[in-house]
């Protein structure tokens, strides 16, 4: 295996590539900082100017309008701001008609968590700021959230008044939706998509670069409507409510145009990147499902979001300039709002679930070892939601007085959704069958997503049918169906994500033990604060009042304090996200077997990601596919150019006795070996010295048969109680995975004793199990490249001598031997004394193949009639020997031997006498 | 497991090849898809307010309805769609190797364009109705103030193009950006011939 890995702290040089020159640009982050707190603040001074000027001008009375100047100076001061922070540098010179050049890279990477906090055009640093700032958001809004929680823990009021209460949860969701699941997304994909396609970086990195700076502003703005308060017509911002509250609701209304204005920008940059930019060889048959869901949710993006722009714009024109878009006594319509908001907004649910959805596939068929289930009807049924996603919105508003006609055939559309959703869910389930799971974090969120995903999924078929919907609108069964969705389906699929993709991202390894009490915390509090809002729901308690009736008290209560486990869940992510990034064990290149692209590239990867360009040879998901590859990702020229492959190996032990050598397990290790950058130790326990020779001699046999296959292996014999020296060994060699080789079911004396799972529990590893049958493990071992030694032994057969002639030859080099045993036997070779001899001979190789046996010889017998020459000349044609081992205790002419070798190498042992006994 | 390593190793880097200015004019391309769907609720304001009103357009004061210069802005539209051929000559000068062509061709587009948005704000001086007035005003004001201001971006990215082509840039086949700056001239003409007939004749 060619192992061209670059060596800790050795640099490769980055101009390989293809021009690039890579100037880190010298200013500190202070001055970028400084220099935008003063753009903001001259922005803030423009957004007063200007509309007081306009006003003067064409005099307009009064000079002060509080929305108007709320609206310009929130727009200016963002604008300022990334101005200021340096987003627009490159292009401002290239506006006014300076020098620009177009390979100037002085913006792009990171040396030091510095650079994070500055303008970055690295995909992977830009998908880094992502993630902390979504996270950063979700915090404030799971506390908003606890808020909610508090208040609606008694019946009365606990915390704050109806309108305070309006106010917590419509942040809570605005901050949700928009600055935590939309955008994680984008952070997932902007880091791992473009390596997944085999692109250096994105077809704009500055746009995206304009897209992440845009995002903490426009939370901001939304987080200052909280509380400014005024803000209390939910996420939806229905009119003719958000037409008529207070400030809040403006800045919600402009903080969400650069919401959706990032939304779209990456959207187009993931597009032009997908279309452009993917690897020799990736066609759209070879991109992972990770990509086909990012370029379906993209396009979504793109046709969506400018509606909710659109909704946006008039409510705030209604509010600031005195439109009549809603006004029902001028002839606006408040119903319109809802069309226009719900023709965004229902895609935008799909925009939320469909990348969750890719990073299940990826998830689902790593931690499976098998290729996705139905690969092109899942990227099918992707494309198909998507475009349904544009014809169900109305059914948002069957109660909401809009044309009654229009009722029906969204009714229609909106279960016909439940289809492709549908092929999605039982292709995930037709991968996990029979797949070897693997019960890792991001397994566990992949399949707690399933779960709950699949409630929230069936009870929106419910809700989607008319009778239904209006007899719960409006009530917490909404409240519940959603949360189903959004969390158990968009949130946990995040975490699943991160999960999967932190030793990526970190080049560290997370806590496992400490990612499963948060998926167990998180898993079992969400479902008991959830599920019980479908009986509320169905018992009547409406939606968004802070009191209510008290007999839904206890649940109440109940739902409240299972929410805080949630919370308890998040620390715990937090505390292992943080101190795994900092200390956590270094994680190796592809820690979890992984077959697409991200997993060929060192973790992190290099700044460009590709040193060469990587060459894309077969399907994504080809798990456990004999010889199949995804991708090949070659080296720099400068250390050779060859195949780039990881250095050091995940070990997996393999705990096997007799059946070392035994067929079925030699292909499982060499199968792994070839597919995973794996190396095997086998570990054998032994109790006598024997034994332990017989172990060491086996393990050199196996060890030189993956070896001809390129896997390196090696071989352990430990003493003492087995669970215990194994648990021993698997810590001593750092083992990843381990797999126990026994005889079957009721031959084996380990299955006996439970072993596998006893070493399953004392080691706390995966642990796979191989089936050798006891023929098999006694059948000649007939590897390809394996030395053959042909042992010709008249008169020497039947002494120990012989033995241990052949186990010294065993001892030299790992081979496998065939013991031929002339047996001159008097005419005619019928005859009863030939048959009586002949029955003698056979016997004596029997014994002496036994006895090799059990010392760990692979050696097979046989007796041929005839003298030393003539059994020579017959066997070895059948055999085609590398060597030919003559064991004699008189001598022997070896002339008349080599004419018959046939090339072999004649080896001559001339026994001492009474070596024969 | 070295063998097939440097055969199937492809000269160059750079993935599938496309060229800047082929990623501009696509990258443009989509987003104009963005920018139909933004005028496309706003229409959809406009259609739902034109199905519900009894009159279409309202009665304004008294009992005279609301009007609009059909006969200037009917010029005007010419004047705009003009000013997409002339843009797309400039685009063949450039393409002929004829850089002065090209200025020349972008100078008058923008001229042009110019014009355009002059007699529009000419006309809403002289309208006699505001935003303020009825959802007719409201929609009127807010199709054509959207168009207006995609006008005037459409001119800044023409004259960013202009100043960069002045000095020298742009070749055939490496001028994306200035391809990107025509297919949106393109567009906001394509939007204002729709518009204007939606709005101002029908």
């Amino acid at each position: 295996m060619a192992t061209h890995a670059p060596m800790p702290g050795q640099q490769i040089p980055h101009g390989s590539g293809g021009g690039h020159t890579h100037h880190t640009d010298y200013r500190s982050i202070r001055h970028w900082w400084i220099r935008a707190a003063w753009c903001s603040a001259g922005g803030v001074l423009f957004g007063l100017l200007l509309p007081f000027f306009l006003r003067w001008v064409f005099g307009l009375d009064p000079l002060w309008n509080e929305q108007v100047y709320v609206t310009t100076t929130s727009i200016f001061s963002v604008i300022g701001f990334l101005i200021g922070i340096g987003c627009f540098d490159w292009w401002g010179r290239w506006m006014v008609g300076k020098h620009v050049d177009y390979e100037d890279h002085s913006f792009h990477g990171a040396s030091s968590w510095r650079d994070y906090l500055r303008v970055n055009t690295d995909h992977k640093v830009i998908g880094v700021q992502y993630l902390v700032i979504v996270f950063s958001f979700m915090v404030i809004s799971g506390l908003l959230a606890e808020l909610v929680r508090t208040e609606l823990a008694r019946p009365g009021s606990q915390i704050t008044s109806g309108e305070g209460y309006n106010t917590l949860f419509s942040g809570h969701a605005a901050l949700m939706i928009f600055l935590v699941i939309i955008p994680s997304f984008a952070g997932l994909a902007n880091y791992i998509l473009p390596i997944m396609i085999g692109a250096k970086d994105m077809a704009f990195p500055k746009l995206n670069a304009l897209s992440v700076w845009m995002l903490p502003p426009a939370g901001l703005m939304i987080l200052m409507g909280i509380i400014l308060g005024g803000y209390s017509s939910g996420w939806t911002a229905y009119t003719p409510l958000a037409t008529q509250a207070g400030t809040g609701t403006t800045l919600f209304e402009v903080g969400v145009q650069f919401a959706g204005a990032s939304s779209i920008m990456t959207a187009v940059n993931f597009l032009v990147t997908i279309i452009t930019m993917r690897a020799p060889g990736m066609t759209v048959w070879r991109m992972p499902l990770l990509v086909w869901a990012n370029a379906t949710t993209s396009a979504l993006v793109v046709f969506g979001t400018p509606f909710i722009a659109g909704s946006q714009f008039m409510t705030l024109f209604d509010r600031v300039m005195g439109t009549h878009f809603f006004d029902w006594t001028a002839g606006g319509d408040v119903v319109s709002y809802q069309h226009i908001f719900w023709f965004y907004s229902h895609p935008a649910v799909y925009i939320m679930m469909l990348p969750g959805f890719g990073i299940i596939s990826e998830v689902l068929a790593t931690f499976s070892r098998k290729p996705i289930f139905g690969y092109r009807a899942v990227a099918f049924s992707t494309v198909a939601i998507a475009v349904l996603g544009f014809g169900v919105w109305a059914h948002h508003m069957f109660v909401s007085g809009m044309s009654p006609w229009l009722r029906i055939p969204m009714m229609v559309t909106t279960v016909i959704i439940a289809i492709p959703t549908g092929v999605k869910v039982f292709s995930w389930v037709a991968t996990l069958w029979r797949g070897k799971i693997h019960l890792n974090t991001p397994m566990l969120w992949a399949l707690g997503f399933l779960f709950t995903f699949v409630i929230g999924g069936l009870s929106g078929v419910f809700l989607g049918t008319l009778p239904a919907d209006i007899f719960v609108s409006d009530t917490y069964y909404i409240v519940a169906h959603i949360h189903y969705v959004l969390f158990g389906g968009s949130v946990f699929t995040v975490f699943a994500g991160v999960y999967y993709w932190f030793p990526k991202m970190t080049g560290r390894m997370y806590n496992e033990k400490l990612g499963k009490w948060h998926f167990w915390l998180t898993f079992v509090g969400f479902n008991a604060t959830f599920l019980p809002m479908h009986w509320l729901g169905l018992q009547g308690m409406p939606r968004r009042v802070a009191d209510y009736d008290p007999r839904f008290a206890n649940l109440n209560l109940i739902i409240s304090l299972a929410s805080i486990l949630m919370v308890a869940g998040t620390a715990v992510f937090f505390y292992n996200a943080i101190t795994s990034w900092r200390s956590g064990p270094k994680a190796p290149w592809n820690p979890w077997r992984g077959r697409t692209l991200e997993w060929l590239v060192s973790s992190p990867p290099s700044i460009f990601n590709f040193d060469a360009t990587p060459q894309v040879v077969g399907g994504p998901y080809q798990y456990g596919v004999a010889g199949a590859r995804h991708a090949i990702v070659f080296a720099p020229e400068e250390i050779g150019g060859g195949e780039l492959t990881e250095t050091t190996h995940p070990t997996i032990l393999v705990v096997a006795k007799d059946t070392v050598t035994g067929k079925s397990l030699l292909d499982a290790t060499r199968e792994l070996g070839t597919h995973g950058l794996w190396r095997f130790t086998f570990v054998s326990p032994a109790d006598t010295d024997a034994e332990k020779q017989a172990l060491v001699r086996r393990h050199a046999l196996a060890a030189a048969v993956l070896d001809k296959a390129g896997i390196q292996a090696s071989g352990k014999v430990v003493t003492g109680d087995i669970v215990q020296a194994i648990a021993r060994a698997a810590q001593d060699e750092h083992a990843h995975e381990i797999m126990v080789a026994t005889y079957p079911l009721g031959e084996s004396q380990w299955l006996r004793q439970d072993l596998v799972d006893r070493i399953r529990k004392a080691t706390g590893l995966p642990v796979s199990h191989v089936t050798v049958s006891h023929k098999e493990a006694r059948a000649t071992l007939d590897a390809p490249g394996l030395a053959h030694v042909m042992v010709l032994a008249h008169d020497a057969v039947g002494g120990g001598a012989l033995l241990d002639e052949i186990r010294r030859r065993a001892d030299r080099s790992p081979a496998r031997f065939t013991l031929v045993h002339p047996a001159d036997l008097p005419s005619p070779a019928w005859g009863d004394e030939s048959n009586a001899l002949r029955g003698d001979a056979v016997e004596r190789v029997h014994q002496a193949i036994e006895e090799l046996q059990q010392s760990g010889v692979a050696i097979q017998g046989e007796v041929v009639d005839g003298g030393i020459v003539a059994a020579a000349r017959e066997t070895v044609g059948a055999y085609r020997p590398d060597e030919i081992l003559v064991v004699t205790t008189a001598g022997q002419d070896l002339n008349a031997l080599r004419d018959v070798a046939r090339g072999a190498i004649i080896d001559e042992v001339v026994l001492g006498a009474g070596a024969t006994s | 497991m070295t063998t097939h390593a440097h055969d199937t190793k492809p000269a160059t880097h750079g993935g599938s090849g496309m060229s800047r200015m082929n990623i501009g004019a696509l990258g443009m391309s989509i987003f104009i898809g963005s920018e139909i769907m933004l005028f496309a609720s706003f229409f959809t304001a406009y259609f739902i307010a034109r199905s519900n009103a009894v009159q279409w357009p309202p009665v304004f004061e008294g009992s005279t309805a609301f009007e609009v210069p059909k006969v200037i802005t009917g010029v005007n539209t010419a004047i705009l769609v003009f000013s997409s051929f002339t843009v797309w000559w400039a685009e063949k000068r450039l393409a002929a190797g004829d850089r002065k062509g090209l200025i020349r061709g972008l100078t008058v587009t923008m001229m042009l364009g110019a014009t355009f948005l002059i007699i529009q704000i000419n006309e809403y001086v002289h309208l006699g109705f505001t935003p303020q007035d009825k959802i007719f005003g409201t929609v009127f004001y807010c199709l054509t103030g959207l168009h207006g201001a995609h006008v005037f971006v459409g001119l800044n990215a023409l004259g960013f193009s202009l100043n960069r082509a002045k000095r020298g840039e742009f070749s055939h086949g490496n001028c994306g950006p200035l391809t990107a700056a025509s297919i949106y001239w393109h567009f906001v003409d394509v939007v204002w011939v729709f518009l204007y007939v939606v709005v101002y004749l029908v």
